[in-house]
């Protein structure tokens, strides 16, 4: 048997547990404070590391939040439950949130945690993408639900998207690695951080720097909320950004108390550790060097607006609200 | 059996239990019959005495525990091979989906008949169902259904027929006609009929030999010759009538079944 | 060749060990012959990673079973509180099998993000899923229990003037016992994947999560485990109740789910208004469902926004032809899956017959392939078989193939003794007793799969568009979803309950049709 084969008694406490519980989750017992939850956009791990930092170091809970983080999924999408008020701040992307805001949503984008939109063509070192133009001809490997993205790289570099011959896959890496297709449409921090764990070198292309300018990990509050809870929100934002700013030094420390917080996720530590250091570069530029975590500017709402415009979503300028920002890093 | 004459069976020494262990039951030790060829036989016992079995074994559904059966000089599975057997339970047994003309022609086709629409047609019409070929079972009495069930068992041409209990769920004004109807069919077709009832006057009325049975170990209590005359339907209330009649229960009683018997 | 009476689809415990040997061997085999295409993961493999990775597997094991069991007692509960309620007032009956059929069909990509809101956060939506998994199974099994007594029972107490509570307590529950058994045995694996769907919707710990993780890392061996790991406790409940049947001495029950009711004899204008009066009823339900949980409009939308979306509003038309194109796609998938694993069930289960030692091998792969969540098996039977028709059409023959072939063994097994017996007197051999006698037998059986498959299929092919290929219905509701278009999402969702309806009466009248010539007594009240 294995090492970790369950006692009869084990198995009788969680029988017992079982019964006790009832339907109440968990809750982790936080200090006294305004309860306040943020809904996150994915499972837990490394991409919300700033967070767990503002949450284990008490960033929140010395500005009298009580801060509950919830955990996104493939089931999971960010808007109802910021529509519905259980979470106050939610972590979206721009695209995403214009097609809320078209169906009626009534949200602000007030934070942007990835100033470059972490979409890339990965490919193999022996047959590298490194520039739109070098797609041509190539049999590109991608999710068809992300085909509005090609397109608007495509139309932002001028090339001809049917002269890329698409294989469908799953978000998966195996398609490049089997040589079915010659690179893939995926995040940055996600599938060339599980090849690196497998030893395998890739060019990543990132979209970002040819024109595809979408803010990712955007935060995004309903504008009932930003009227009446204004206060929670900026010492949310606050807790956040002190704990993006710890991150940012040490993402190897975020990357362990991810691992440690969130022992049941089966995260693999080494695989965590290169994330959190691949997505330094697309959360901290100039600008925000300049003006404080999650800041963007003016430039940048244009910038995407027009790739917004490219993937079929017309939205204007009142989409994002900086007051919150403002407030936060003191200007 | 390569003949075409009805075949006699001779039982020697047959026991049959089912089940192990704690839940083996006897049904049958050492039997000793001789079923005569041609003729028929009634057995009449007590309730779970193991006449069912006997039939069952006869007719090869099952596998004696040891002891012999012989059906002239074959085993039952060569018999039941040939098509040269027939049963009639009772539970008539049909097929809910086939019309009452598919029933009966099912008897012949099993045993390896041609078809035969007119043979069969001529059956049905034998055991008094004209008009009603295209019927199915759903629309029929219980008694109409055990005379499909005895012509689907007559269709193949017997040599043996085995019958146990085929009017056992039939009222007994219907039960007479159907003794008037059909013992006649048998007797003509020559075959070997063994037939299993829990009444004491349709053995008498139909068979030309009742075998008594006495309670489990089954024993053969009584054998007795009814020698009335055939056709029988006029001698029926007659005082040999009901002489045999009383001889068969006397036997039953006197083997201590009588308790258990559901005769009327 | 007597004896035969009995054929043997109970193998013996050593052919059985046998078979599963055979089985895992030729796993081990395939695995190792396919290591390099991302696909399977033989036994060795997984039993090294559950050495390695045995305490993660068990805490998760341990919340999914959790959030399952008690989704289970709230299901069971619920569809046992269904049951009793259409025997006592059996007026009601058609509208409760209406709307639990519908709860069933409800593609879990719509309900999670839901049941997220309603419940908030913890593992109420694994035990709502959970739940809802398993009180459509749980109400029709145990309806057919509650009425699996013989007529003269009943006359039997309403003889001594007893009421109908007195019916009820003395024939239809002791009746309805070992189709209760039943009901929990279909329902183990059923909560089990219900929980770990729940887990989509945002959790910290289970199966379900271990399942992204590994689908999303291609995490072969992973996935492989955790199906591994999930198969074997369901596999676990399901032998644990039927060991507790046989303590308990219930005899399973012979055909485990009977025709829907013979629709009362009515005008066609009568019958079109009972359906007008039951669809406002539905409408009012889910209006005032989503009324009085204060939903907000933006995702929860009523029957007025699916209606403008799908025919009053402007772009109606175009929305039309969107969704249906994509249920057609769906539908290309569902119907030839269903249509296979019917097939396929059906089709083994006559084999076994001729061949019982084949049984031996069979039967615990069936029972242990039907334990394995969906989730899991979506997207590895789609990575070895491929984005295209294939992938899906097996998912969902997959998904209808092993309750079928467990239903239809249970059919053929049934085949009337009396008339097994006049055939073995002729020695009619083992093709004609299936022809003539045990198929026909085996008829209800493959009804009820039939209609049973609808949800199955359902469920199947949505999750493997949402999960692996991206095409078709289940990929258009979860982007749908992630683009906030809701109106989209409960409009495909109306369409869904309506295909499924449709092929729901569809079958039924099939079957009544089938039955009314071979089995009859299977439509006896
Ligand atoms: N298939 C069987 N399994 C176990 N016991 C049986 C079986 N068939 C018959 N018996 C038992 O064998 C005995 C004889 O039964 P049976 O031949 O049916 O009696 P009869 O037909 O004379 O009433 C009874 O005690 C009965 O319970
Ligand atoms: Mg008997």
């Amino acid at each position: 048997m294995t090492r970790s084969a369950p006692t009869r008694r084990q198995l009788l406490f969680t029988a017992g547990s079982l019964l006790g519980s009832g339907l109440l989750g968990v809750r982790p017992t936080h200090a006294q404070g305004i309860p306040v939850a943020m809904q996150l956009s994915w499972l837990h791990s490394v991409q919300f590391g700033g967070s767990y930092i503002a949450l284990r170091n008490g960033y929140w809970a010395e500005q009298g939040l009580d801060v509950t983080l919830l955990p996104g999924g493939p089931n999971a999408p960010v808007a109802p439950p910021l529509v519905a008020g259980q979470a106050l701040l939610g972590r979206g992307a721009a695209d995403y949130d214009a097609a809320a805001v078209a169906q009626g949503a009534p949200f602000r984008i007030i934070g942007v945690a990835m100033q470059k939109n972490p979409f890339c063509i990965a490919s193999l070192p022996a047959n590298p993408v490194h520039e739109p133009r070098d797609l041509l001809g190539k049999r590109l490997g991608m999710a068809l639900i992300n085909r509005p993205v090609l397109d608007a790289l495509c139309a932002l570099n001028g090339i001809d998207a049917t002269a890329i011959e698409i294989v469908p896959t799953q978000y998966d890496a195996a398609p490049l690695l089997q040589g079915q297709a010659d690179c893939l449409l995926c995040w940055a921090t996600d599938l060339p951080v599980a090849m690196a764990v497998q030893g395998v070198d890739s060019v990543v292309m990132l979209m970002a720097d040819h024109g595809y300018e979408i803010h990712a990990q955007t935060y995004i509050a309903t504008e009932d909320s930003l009227a009446q809870r204004r206060d929670e929100i900026v010492k949310l934002l606050r807790g956040e950004a002190r704990g993006w700013q710890d991150y940012r030094k040490d993402p190897a420390a975020a990357a362990a108390l991810t691992v440690e917080m969130f022992p049941d996720l089966g995260l693999d530590p080494e695989a965590q550790r290169i994330q959190a250091e691949r997505q330094l570069p697309l959360m901290f530029t100039d600008v925000t060097d300049a003006h404080g975590f999650g800041w963007f500017t003016d430039e940048s709402v244009e910038a995407n607006i027009r790739t917004l415009a490219l993937l079929g979503q017309e939205v204007g300028p009142d989409l994002w609200d900086r007051s919150v920002l403002e407030e936060v890093h003191g200007n | 059996m390569a003949t075409d004459r009805p075949p006699s069976i001779e039982v020697r020494d047959l026991s049959k239990s089912y089940g192990h262990g704690p839940h083996r039951i006897e049904a049958l030790v050492d039997l000793n019959l001789r079923v005569e060829a041609g003729r028929t036989t009634a057995l009449v016992g007590p309730s779970g005495c193991g006449k069912s079995t006997l039939l069952r074994l006869v007719a090869g559904l099952e596998t004696p525990t040891s002891g012999s059966l012989r059906i002239g000089d074959e085993t039952p599975e060569a018999v039941r091979a040939r098509g040269d057997l027939a049963v009639a339970f009772q539970d008539a047994a049909l097929l809910p989906w086939r019309s009452v003309r598919g029933n009966v022609a099912l008897g012949r086709a099993l045993a390896g008949l041609q078809r035969d629409r007119t043979a069969v047609d001529a059956l049905i019409a034998l055991v008094g169902l004209s008009g009603f070929e295209e019927r199915r079972p759903a629309e029929l009495s219980g008694g109409m259904r055990q005379r499909v069930a005895i012509a689907r068992a007559l269709a193949g041409r017997p040599r043996l027929l085995l019958l146990d209990e085929p009017f056992g769920a039939v009222d007994e004004l219907t039960r007479g006609q159907l003794h008037q109807d059909l013992a006649p069919l048998w007797q003509a077709q020559g075959t070997t009929t063994l037939l299993v009832t829990h009444s004491v006057a349709e053995a008498v009325r139909l068979s030309d030999r009742v075998v008594v049975l006495t309670p489990r170990p089954a024993r053969v209590a009584a054998d007795i010759a009814i020698d009335l005359p055939w056709p029988r339907g006029t001698g029926i209330g007659s005082n040999r009538f009901h002489a045999f009649c009383d001889e068969v229960s006397a036997a039953l009683r006197d083997s201590g079944g009588d308790q258990r018997l559901a005769a009327q | 060749m007597t004896g035969q009476a009995l054929v043997p689809l109970r193998p013996g415990p050593w052919l059985q060990g046998a078979g599963v040997l055979g089985l895992l061997l030729a796993w081990e085999g395939a695995s190792q012959a396919s290591q390099s295409h991302f696909v399977l993961a033989g036994p060795s493999q997984i039993l090294e990673r559950l050495r390695l990775d045995g305490g993660l597997l068990l805490r998760a094991l341990l919340a999914t079973l959790r959030a399952g069991a008690l989704g289970f007692a709230l299901g069971v509960a619920v569809g046992l509180g269904l049951a009793l309620t259409a025997v006592l007032a059996p007026r009601v009956e058609r509208p409760l099998t209406t709307i639990s059929l519908l709860l069933f069909c409800l593609p879990l990509v719509a309900t999670g993000p839901v049941l997220r809101v309603i419940l908030g956060p913890g593992i109420g939506p694994q035990v709502a899923l959970a739940a809802l998994a398993v009180v459509h199974t749980t109400f029709t099994t145990v309806l057919v229990g509650l009425r699996a007594a013989p007529a003269s029972w009943f006359d039997l107490v309403r003889s001594y003037g007893r009421t109908r509570w007195a019916e009820l307590w003395q024939v239809r529950l002791p009746a309805s016992v070992p189709y209760l058994l039943a009901a929990l045995q279909i329902a183990a694996p059923a909560a089990l994947l219900g929980a770990m769907v729940g887990e989509f919707t945002g959790a910290e710990r289970g199966l379900g999560v271990l399942t992204i993780q590994a689908i999303r890392s291609l995490d072969v061996v992973g996935a492989w485990t955790i199906a591994t790991v999930a198969a074997a406790s369901a596999m676990a409940v399901h032998g644990g109740l039927g060991v507790l049947g046989r303590r308990l001495d219930i005899i399973p029950p012979p055909v485990l789910l009977a025709p829907p009711p013979d629709p009362p004899v009515r005008s066609p204008a009568a019958r079109g208004l009972a359906l007008l009066g039951l669809m406002g009823f539905v409408l009012l339900l889910w209006q005032g469902l989503m009324d009085a949980l204060a939903l907000s409009p933006f995702f929860a939308k009523r029957p007025a926004d699916v209606w403008a979306y799908l025919v009053a509003g402007s772009d109606a038309a175009v929305h039309r032809q969107t969704l249906l194109v994509a249920l057609g796609e769906t539908a290309s998938h569902a119907l030839p899956g269903a249509l296979a694993g019917l097939a396929s069930g059906a089709g083994l289960a006559a084999l076994l017959v001729l061949a019982p030692p084949f049984a031996a091998a069979v039967l615990p792969l069936s029972l242990a392939l039907r334990s394995i969540p969906v989730v899991v098996t979506a997207p590895l039977i789609v990575l070895g078989l491929g984005r295209g028709p294939a992938g899906t059409i097996a998912v969902v023959a997959a998904m209808v193939f092993f309750p079928t072939l467990v239903a239809c063994l249970s059919g053929l097994r049934h085949a009337s003794r009396p008339i097994l017996d006049i055939l073995d007197s002729y020695d009619a051999g083992r093709i004609r007793r299936l022809a003539i006698a045990q198929l026909p037998a085996m008829l209800p059986a493959l009804c009820a799969s039939a209609r049973m498959s609808i949800p199955a299929a359902i469920l199947a092919t949505t999750t493997a568009e949402w999960l692996a290929t991206g095409r078709g219905l289940g990929s258009h509701m979860a982007m749908t979803a992630m683009t906030s278009d809701y109106a989209a999402l409960w409009s495909s969702i109306v369409l869904i309950g309506l295909a499924a309806l449709a092929a729901h009466a569809g079958i039924a009248a099939l079957e009544r049709a089938l039955l009314a010539r071979f089995a009859p007594e299977q439509l006896a009240p």
